[in-house]
């Protein structure tokens, strides 16, 4: 059921009571969760936390700490699937799930005791009641199943009966195709981060900070193109609303913030991953939609950069050391420049700017939202063996509260590293032609063994880099199609010998809707070929399968889409 | 020379009042009480020729002196080991680690048995029913309630008000002050401060 009024209908319900919450591995899921447990301390309301990686992790998390606990908060999982069902609760343990992911499972949405959703219920076109459930099934049935033993005396019905049950089959068959149409395509709704400020705010316990993860939280969308860009500048604008009230300062010297305050600011940012913990050369190098466009691991790709940056007269030199070290005048010109000599490499105001946040603590170095999600991402998927994955989540967590500058600079270290395998593995896809169209859509395997493969086993990462792919494939093949090609990517999974995560995302051409139709299909794929593979993740369209069934899958898929 | 065992015994416990108790030093009280009694003999024997001249007299005052000095070092050490122990009492409770119990003489031992049972006694009577434990929160807490992360698996674990958490590893959990601080001294929980 959807919540209304959230005050209401879930946080003074949870006052006094013990509540167990469930976070999944994303970054906007950890930023909802650090500020419901803000909201939480403030009122002294007990709770466990427990970080879940996929559906089995819900399971296992909720088998073990649900002794007792009648609330369990589900912070983006659990909505798309009948958690109802999964979880097999006791009848007094109530449910409450914010999640992101969409469409979400109707049983979730008409279950009126247990489940509640936090969520923009706008965003949600769940088909009508009627139309998918029918009160008098069993009663229907029970009749069904008596008639062959009254059916002497019921014949006279039999007009009756068989218009009845005519009219449940055309219901039925409704029922199918409206469930298909409504599940056909996964996407993702209002971030969960946001969704939580916003109960701060009703709450009047928003502060700067949480204000910050809010604003985190959106941008992780963005950067794991979750959400369509003009959702994105929605969101923006809503926070922006929010930024200026917090930041509101006087124009007389007396009203000035102290410097150890947080502050936030709107600004129109440069598109450059890191740029300001990178030097502005590896920045552009690794940031997608420029080196796209610029064809940049090639060699005639970095001679245009060179040019580029020749013409917008910054010294190599200069571009070459740490940004932080650049000259003043030429730091305040990049942004400028850029936009004035893009069009001339085929650039456009997309690729360069992004409308985003900015925020300053004490006499420390601005950090933008985008870095931060890169730093806490690549926390969250990072490849340290000795470390467990709920070590990750902690590591993510530091990164998030921003105390430990050591934390942050292994953030940073760890997003460079990311990206950096990231540039390299798509260099070989393209100097190796590994890409391969199979018709309906493009597919591409990272082989066992390569270099960088294990940063390539965490879904995040997987699906970023399978945009990089898409777009830098886009940039470099003659093939007209391409745009409107999905792709399909797999990697060897880190931990388990012989099984392949595999993930699918939309062609660039419906880069505006941001629709994923793979979730459907490789469930379909997988059931027409009895392959075994898992669909444990909370995004339905990244699975793990068995690196043999592969050949048999992909028939399977391209017969299904063709 | 004079006196210059007392003077050790006080540096003795000076390098060691930072929180730990050192070994009961028998040995050394013995000596310095056998340096008095030889002081206070030698005084004796020379007290009955003292009267009229002033350099035995003077003798006789210097070793008194010596005595006093002696006492007070010795009064001083016994008196800073008993108070050393009362603020164990309030830091570890009534059962000390056995390294402490090793180091204390037989009555100090004494000593901090009739210490525990007053100090029983007395908390029993304030407060409403059951008595009040003064040793708990001996500064104001600033919340009630704290943010711990769980640093080992350590099970279940039962809250005063009858739920059950799940300890395990890497759990975060937001619990009562109280209860959880003997965990954390444990070393199983983590107290993450913002």
């Amino acid at each position: 059921m959807l919540i209304k009024d959230f005050r209401r209908d879930f946080y003074d319900v949870l006052q006094h009571q013990r509540v167990l919450i469930l976070v999944a591995f994303d970054v906007d899921a950890l930023c909802a969760c650090k500020i419901l447990q803000y909201l939480f301390q403030c009122d002294q309301v007990l709770y466990t936390v427990v970080p879940v990686n996929g559906l089995q992790g819900v399971e296992n998390a909720f088998l073990e700490n649900a002794e007792g606990i009648k609330h369990v908060i589900l912070i983006n999982c659990g909505a798309s699937v009948d958690i109802v069902e999964l979880l097999q609760p006791e009848d007094n343990v109530r449910f409450y799930i914010c999640d992101s992911h969409r469409p979400v499972d109707i049983h979730n949405y008409y279950n009126a005791v247990q489940v509640k959703l936090l969520m923009r219920g706008e965003e949600l076109s769940v088909p009508s009641y009627d139309e998918v459930f029918r009160d008098d099934e069993s009663s229907e049935s029970d009749t069904e199943n008596d008639d062959p033993e009254l059916g002497g005396k019921k014949k006279r019905f039999d007009d009756e009966a068989i218009l009845r049950r005519q009219e449940r089959r055309r219901w039925k068959e409704n029922r199918v195709k409206l469930l298909f149409d409504y599940t056909k395509f996964t996407s993702f709704g209002t971030s969960a981060a946001l969704v939580m400020f916003e109960l701060a705010w009703k709450l009047s316990k928003d502060t700067n900070n949480l204000l910050w993860l809010a604003i985190v939280g959106v941008t992780d969308q963005q950067i794991h193109y979750r959400t369509p860009r003009e959702k994105y500048m929605e969101d923006v604008l809503a926070l922006q609303v929010h930024v200026s009230r917090h930041n509101q300062r006087g124009d007389d010297d007396e009203n000035l913030l102290s410097v150890n305050c947080l502050r936030v600011s709107f600004e129109e940012e440069l598109h450059l991953s890191l740029y300001r913990h990178w030097s502005l050369f590896d920045s552009i190098c690794h940031s997608t939609s420029v080196a796209c466009k610029l064809k940049l691991w090639s060699l005639k790709g970095q001679k245009k950069l060179h040019e580029f940056l020749a013409e917008m007269g910054l010294p190599l030199a200069q571009c070459k050391q740490q940004y932080s070290a650049m000259e003043s005048t030429l730091k305040s010109e990049v942004k400028e420049k850029m936009q004035t000599f893009m069009h001339k490499y085929g650039l456009e105001i997309q690729d360069i700017i992004l409308p985003s946040f900015t925020m300053q603590y004490g006499y420390k170095s601005v950090l933008c939202a985008a870095d931060h999600v890169m730093m806490c991402a690549a926390l969250l998927e990072s490849i340290d063996k000795s470390k467990m994955l709920t070590d990750y989540f902690l590591d993510g967590t530091e990164v998030l509260q921003r105390s430990n500058q050591e934390k942050m600079d292994s953030g940073v270290d760890a997003a460079k590293h990311q990206l950096r395998s990231m540039v390299k593995q798509i260099q070989s896809f393209i100097d190796m032609h590994q890409i391969i169209s199979a018709g309906p859509f493009l597919y591409v395997f990272i082989q066992e063994g390569a270099a960088d493969s294990r940063f390539f086993s965490h879904p995040q990462c997987l699906i970023r880099l399978a945009r990089f792919t898409l777009e830098a494939h886009c940039n470099v093949t003659r093939n007209k199609r391409a745009r409107i090609l999905p792709l399909i990517l797999g990697a060897p999974l880190m931990n388990e010998e012989g099984s392949t995560l595999v993930v699918g995302i939309p062609p660039l051409d419906t880069d505006d809707e941001r629709k994923n139709f793979f979730g459907k299909a490789f469930e379909q794929a997988a059931e027409s070929t009895n392959t075994s593979a898992k669909f444990n993740s909370f995004e339905s369209h990244v699975i793990e399968m068995k690196s043999e069934d592969k050949s048999k899958f992909f028939d399977a898929m391209i017969g299904l889409l063709q | 020379m004079l006196a210059e065992k007392a003077l050790d015994l006080i540096r003795e416990l000076q390098r060691t009042l930072s929180g730990t108790l050192s070994p009961y030093n028998e040995d050394k009280i013995r000596q310095v009480l056998e340096e008095m009694q030889n002081l206070y003999d030698q005084n004796r024997d020379r007290a009955h020729y003292a009267a009229g001249q002033a350099d035995v007299f003077a003798a006789i005052q210097l070793r008194h002196a010596a005595i006093q000095r002696n006492k007070r070092c010795l009064l001083a050490y016994l008196y800073n080991r008993l108070e050393q122990i009362r603020k164990m009492r309030w830091e570890f409770g009534s059962v000390l680690p056995s390294d402490v119990r090793y180091n204390m003489c037989e009555q100090e031992v004494q000593w901090f048995t009739q210490y525990n049972r007053q100090l029983a006694n007395y908390m029993k009577t304030i407060g409403e029913s059951g008595g009040l434990d003064l040793t708990q929160d001996m500064k104001p807490p600033k919340t009630l309630y704290v943010l711990v992360r769980c640093i080992m698996d350590h099970g279940e674990f039962e809250t005063q008000d009858g739920n059950i958490i799940l300890l395990k590893k890497n759990s975060q959990h937001y619990l009562l002050r109280s209860e959880c601080e003997h965990l954390i001294r444990q070393g199983i929980l983590e107290h993450l401060v913002h």
